[in-house]
């Protein structure tokens, strides 16, 4: 977003996407919808900067997610604070956490940091699931309806504009982490680990750095989640999203601002409107993250690219 | 809780640990692969012997094999789709790209076998054997046989013959191998197969022991990594001592402390290694 058009650009767009419900009839399933994809967009950007940036793959992003959904889910329903204390205290839980995470797995790359990555994920599930504290099997209900600033969200409708400025903020967040001296070292980590050290970067350093900006953004997510669900259990933890967070970030190409919102829209355009039903909506999801990793790793932007590129230079022959 | 029934319960779960973990030991160590749809591929291998055993009435010693053979394609099937990125080395993709293969079988599943929880009982399972107050079942004794056999058969197949060389040779140096004129890929296709293969014959297996749900997959593979690791990655023997040493763990942590929470202390196991031992981590490639 540093190009002043880029910038014009990106605003426009956005905007649009905040009309976008309204223009598509505005009925409660299509907000439902719009709500739900800017929540997914956000929880996937926290690992995107990991994926794209860092270039480790984090397992353990379905616990930062389940993290703030059931900080929320305390902080609102049995303590009765109000949305704002429950960010705040989301953002500091999600801390907390992945300093845990990061300190044991510091020194783990590649396939070990992922599998242990992993195991925290497996192991927060069965720890929502049995954990009174945190309502074992049956969850916490009744969290209230979002309400801050005299400003009530009742339905999904009146949630959209809340979730649309989180989503702008986590946009300009990553967009800024990518032109700080942060999100380079990270980089250089990542393409070069060798100049990085004559540099004189600190991997394991920028790696805790990088994991305690991508916790939070993805704990957001699941603070919002929580308002809109209004019942938080262990199916937070779930499969799926982890599934769709891989598969978002992976689905159009790395490393592209734009990329994971796209991602999530497709996956939940297909699931909201074009389902075949659960199981079915599942082989398809793990199907494209399969066949996009296996047959186009530069994802569809590549594809897409290719074909304007071989288009141009037959066109151009055909003149000549 | 009678403690010689621990030790026994503890050392038959230890065997099943093993047994399970093998076709990742192998894969991993010997081949320097990763599969996370492992558990999937678990599942998959209980419902398929609980398919034919339920539905077509077949006896079990049949339904062993038929579930190998489904192991064997799944296997060879997931390996063909991603050749490319083995080839290139690219761990990561090849993590993400089995877990999206475990995420597609466990939808598969559910379709094709409903998404109730089942129980698969066989002749073996269902004869008791009680010495003094001793508890233990025919199925068992075969889990331990099977499991000794199996590891015995392996070590003996990777250390001295001639598969095991090149298979260890591939992992050594994949580049180096092929201009030696091995044909990687179809080592590389021939180990996935034998991962699906161990893994359906591991649930065959100790799946009778517990009901079986579609969903189970996910947990199991955490056993698969902790042994796996605890073993010394690639390691056969260490993985069967680990297998072990993890059952008994497992047996006593549950009877004596929380058996709901017998996969995190599982797990808190294998981070105190990871801390002490970080070195035991090292790959080594072609390691037995």
């Amino acid at each position: 977003m540093h190009h002043p058009l880029q910038s014009v650009a990106w605003w426009a767009a956005l905007l649009c996407l905040l009309a976008a419900p309204w223009a598509l009839g505005g009925s409660g399933a299509v907000y439902s919808a719009f709500v739900l994809i800017a929540i997914l967009a956000i929880m996937s950007y926290g690992l995107d900067i990991i994926v794209s940036d860092l270039g480790e793959v984090s397992l353990a992003h379905p616990v930062f997610f389940a993290t703030g959904a059931y900080t929320t889910a305390l902080a609102s329903a049995r303590w009765g604070l109000d949305p704002a204390s429950a960010l705040i205290l989301t953002i500091v839980a999600s801390l907390a956490v992945a300093l845990l995470i990061g300190l044991v797995t510091l020194r783990l790359r590649e396939f070990v940091f992922s599998l242990v990555t992993y195991a925290v994920t497996v192991v927060g599930m069965t720890l929502a699931a049995n954990w009174s504290f945190l309502g074992g099997s049956d969850g916490i209900a009744g969290i209230p309806v979002f309400q801050l600033f005299g400003y009530a969200a009742r339905t999904d409708r009146a949630l959209w504009p809340v979730a649309w400025l989180f989503l702008v903020l986590t946009i300009y967040l990553v967009s800024s982490f990518r032109r700080s001296r942060l999100g380079l070292e990270a980089m250089t980590i990542h393409l070069n680990p060798k100049l990085a050290t004559m540099s004189g970067i600190d991997p394991q350093r920028i790696r805790m750095l990088v994991f305690m900006v991508s916790a939070p953004i993805t704990a957001t997510a699941g603070w919002l989640y929580a308002y809109q669900r209004a019942y938080i259990s262990a199916d937070v933890l779930d499969m799926y999203f982890l599934i769709l967070m891989l598969t978002a970030v992976v689905l159009i190409g790395r490393r592209m601002l734009a990329a994971p919102l796209i991602g999530v829209s497709l996956i939940l355009l297909q699931e909201k409107f074009l389902s075949l039903g659960g199981y079915y909506d599942r082989i398809i999801l793990g199907g494209v993250l399969i066949a996009v990793l296996s047959f186009l790793p530069r994802g569809l932007s590549g594809v897409a690219i290719d074909t304007y590129r071989l288009l141009a230079r037959r066109r151009s022959a055909a003149n000549s | 809780m009678n403690f010689a029934q621990q030790l026994i319960n503890g050392l038959v779960l230890g065997h099943a640990y093993a047994l399970i973990a093998i076709g990742w030991t192998v894969l991993l160590g010997v081949a320097r692969l990763v599969n996370f749809g492992h558990g999937q591929m678990y599942m998959l291998g209980a419902f398929v012997t609980w398919f034919v055993m339920a539905k077509t009435g077949l006896p079990y010693l049949v339904a062993i094999p038929l579930s190998m053979t489904v192991g064997v394609a799944v296997g060879y099937l997931m390996q063909r789709t991603m050749l490319q990125l083995t080839i290139k080395q690219d761990l990561v993709s090849v993590m993400i790209v089995t877990l999206g293969f475990g995420h597609v079988l466990e939808g598969a599943a559910a379709l094709f076998f409903g998404s109730t929880g089942q129980i698969l009982d066989t002749p073996l399972s269902l004869s008791n054997i009680y010495i003094a107050d001793i508890w233990i079942t025919w199925q068992d004794i075969a889990i331990i046989l099977v499991t000794v056999v199996f590891f015995a058969g392996l070590k003996y197949v990777i250390e001295k013959t001639e598969l095991g060389r090149l298979i260890r040779m591939v992992a050594e140096d994949p580049k180096l191998a092929a201009l030696a004129g091995i044909d990687i890929q179809k080592i590389y296709l021939g180990v996935f197969a034998f991962e699906g293969a161990a893994v359906a014959l591991a649930a065959s297996l100790v799946a009778p022991r517990t009901p079986i749900l579609t969903s189970m997959g996910f947990n199991e593979v955490i056993i698969t990594f902790v042994v796996v690791v605890l073993g010394g990655i690639g390691s056969v023997a260490g993985s069967y001592m680990a297998g072990i040493g993890l059952g008994l763990f497992t047996a006593f942590f549950g009877a004596y402390v929380s058996a709901a929470y017998s996969t995190a202390a599982m797990f808190i196991v294998l981070i105190i290694v990871l801390v002490i031992r970080p070195g035991g981590l090292a790959t080594r490639p072609g390691g037995h």
